[in-house]
């Protein structure tokens, strides 16, 4: 589904990642993981489009959109869950998820939002309340549920438990755990190790912008040094 | 009645400062610039509006052209002029900006003369009508239904249309929108054809009121919108439009308490200096479209 090559992304003549090579087949999700800095957000906009591609090309289904406007990847199934959360607080919740389909025909939003609702309830029965008003962790299923109307095969996740009640956490993973059922192609960063190591397929880890692993999840978590040097985890978290 | 007379014809005042400012604070509020050529777009609606008027026979025409130019002209001046100013500092653009309101202005007066245009004929100026013992005549009627029906029609637009939801998600966060498939520039351009046409509207409603319009009309409306559109907490419209109707109301009363010391123009600035030392945040502070 994505396949990202030797890409090296950055602003203007700073240099954020390099050299950064992995592939999320769909029915999958991919943990971006690093410290601080390492340049995982810089390769999320990359791939959406947002920060200047240096070197390397961005495939998505076999095709190099390396050169597509972030306007155009939008339409070919690619959505964004921004670290930040940054949904639009002037605007209620429905006309949130209104420009998360804008892409697409208009006469689809009734029933993707029905579908929406259905994985966040909350959200339902805040449909008419400014975003900017609901809590942190309402404004997370907000940002999700805004990528989902944008009919996506692949989904972007910066930062998902950031800020979040545990209970919000739990929430929100359930539902990435579904939307990877149903066959969408996902990568993830999450600062909270443990708990994307426990859900991914593959990892990736950053650090100063440069490629330290690459690999399966299970190879992760047998990784001692990885885990201890990289990924911030003692023994005994682990346990 | 004497008072409430003065209240109608400051908010009168108040709807074209409204109209005009509009367009100033959407572009402030999409693009960080100000946009002080819009001075002369809305100049250029009077010009259209009386010159069409005047060659058709029929103010409605007048209106329908300015409706027409002014779109194109702001939408023009955010291609040529803006748009590849952008990267640079916001001072540069309204630089350019100001440029551009000194050569349109000076356009004017070559093209048009020195000592302004007039309707020919201009029936609403002079025809009055008493409602409620308020006597306005029907350019002051028109203002107010025009103002009242472009107030609402932006409304609806923005909160009932897709385009009009994509057009705030813009102003709200441009790159997430993008990330959705919101075209920030095609939005950018609607942006500069709805501010534009407001202007130009204003500005043809400005020469029915004063049957009169003259190379320099832009000028002082522009010190005013611009102080407006702080005073309303830059990028909100709600914002401009109650800044621009109190504004025009303290007009109204000020010439009668000291007019015999300042002229409308000047009672205005001295209110918008009292104001925004109070509340240099302006009336909302906040940033909603
Ligand atoms: N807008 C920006 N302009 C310049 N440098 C930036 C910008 N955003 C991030 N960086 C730099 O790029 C590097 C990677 O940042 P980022 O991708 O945000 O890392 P992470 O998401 O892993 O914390 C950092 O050194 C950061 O200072
Ligand atoms: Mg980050």
């Amino acid at each position: 589904m994505l396949r990202v090559e030797g890409l090296s992304c950055g602003y203007g003549a700073v240099r954020a990642a390099s050299d950064v090579t992995f592939a999320v087949p769909e029915r999958s999700i991919l943990a971006l993981l690093g410290p601080n800095g390492a340049g995982k957000t810089s390769t999320i906009m990359a791939i959406m489009g947002h920060v200047d591609v240096h070197a390397g090309r961005v495939l998505f289904d076999g095709e190099d959109v390396t050169r597509r406007r972030a306007v155009e990847r939008a339409r070919l199934g690619v959505a964004l869950v921004p670290e930040g959360r940054q949904i639009f607080a002037d605007l209620s919740v429905d006309e949130n998820l209104t420009i998360g389909g804008y892409s697409f025909p208009a006469d689809r939003d009734r029933d993707k939002r029905e579908r929406v609702f259905a994985l966040f309830p909350r959200l339902h029965e805040r449909r008419a309340q400014l975003a900017g008003s609901m809590s942190g962790g309402e404004q997370q299923m907000l940002a999700i549920g805004r990528a989902l109307m944008a009919e996506p095969r692949l989904l972007l996740v910066d930062e998902l438990s950031l800020g979040l009640m545990p209970k919000m956490v739990d929430i929100c993973i359930d539902a990435l755990l579904k939307l990877r059922e149903d066959g969408m192609a996902i990568v993830l960063v999450e600062q909270n190790t443990a708990r994307a190591l426990a859900i991914a397929d593959e990892v990736c880890v950053l650090s100063s912008g440069n490629v330290v692993f690459a690999g399966t999840a299970h190879d992760a978590r047998e990784d001692r040094e990885l885990l201890t040097r990289f990924l911030g985890m003692t023994e005994r978290r682990r346990a | 009645m004497f008072y409430v007379d003065l209240a109608i014809s400051g908010i009168v005042f108040g709807c074209m400062y409204a109209l005009m400012a509009v367009g100033l604070t959407l572009v402030y509020g999409m693009l960080r610039i100000l946009h002080i050529a819009h001075a002369a777009v809305f100049a250029l609606g009077a010009y259209v509006t009386v010159l069409v008027a005047n060659a058709s026979g029929s103010i409605l025409i007048g209106f329908i052209a300015a409706l027409i130019a002014t779109p194109l002209c702001g939408v023009a001046i955010y291609r040529l002029l803006y748009q590849p100013l952008l990267h640079y500092r916001p001072d540069v653009p309204m630089i350019a900006s100001i440029g551009l309101l000194v050569l349109m202005q000076d356009g004017f007066r070559i093209l048009f003369g020195e000592q302004g245009v007039t309707f020919l004929k201009n029936p609403l100026a002079i025809e009055t009508v008493d409602i409620a013992g308020i006597t306005l005549n029907l350019a002051q009627i028109a203002v107010l239904i025009v103002t009242i029906i472009i107030f609402l029609a932006l409304h609806l637009f923005t909160t009932q249309t897709r385009i009009g939801v994509a057009w705030r998600a813009t102003v709200s966060n441009p790159r997430i929108a993008a990330s959705f498939g919101v075209d920030a520039i095609r939005v950018r351009y609607l942006n500069f054809a709805i501010g534009s046409a407001l202007a130009g509207v204003a500005g043809g409603l400005i020469a029915l009121l004063n049957n009169f319009v003259d190379p320099t009309i832009g000028y002082v409306v522009s010190y005013k919108a611009l102080a407006i559109i702080v005073l309303g907490g830059l990028g909100s419209v709600r914002g401009t439009l109650i800044a621009s109707l109190f504004l025009g109301v303290i007009e109204s009363y000020g010439t009668i308490f000291i007019g015999s010391y300042l002229n409308r123009d000047a009672i205005a600035f001295l209110a918008l200096i009292l104001i925004l030392m109070a509340r240099p945040q302006g009336f909302t502070g906040a940033r909603t479209a």
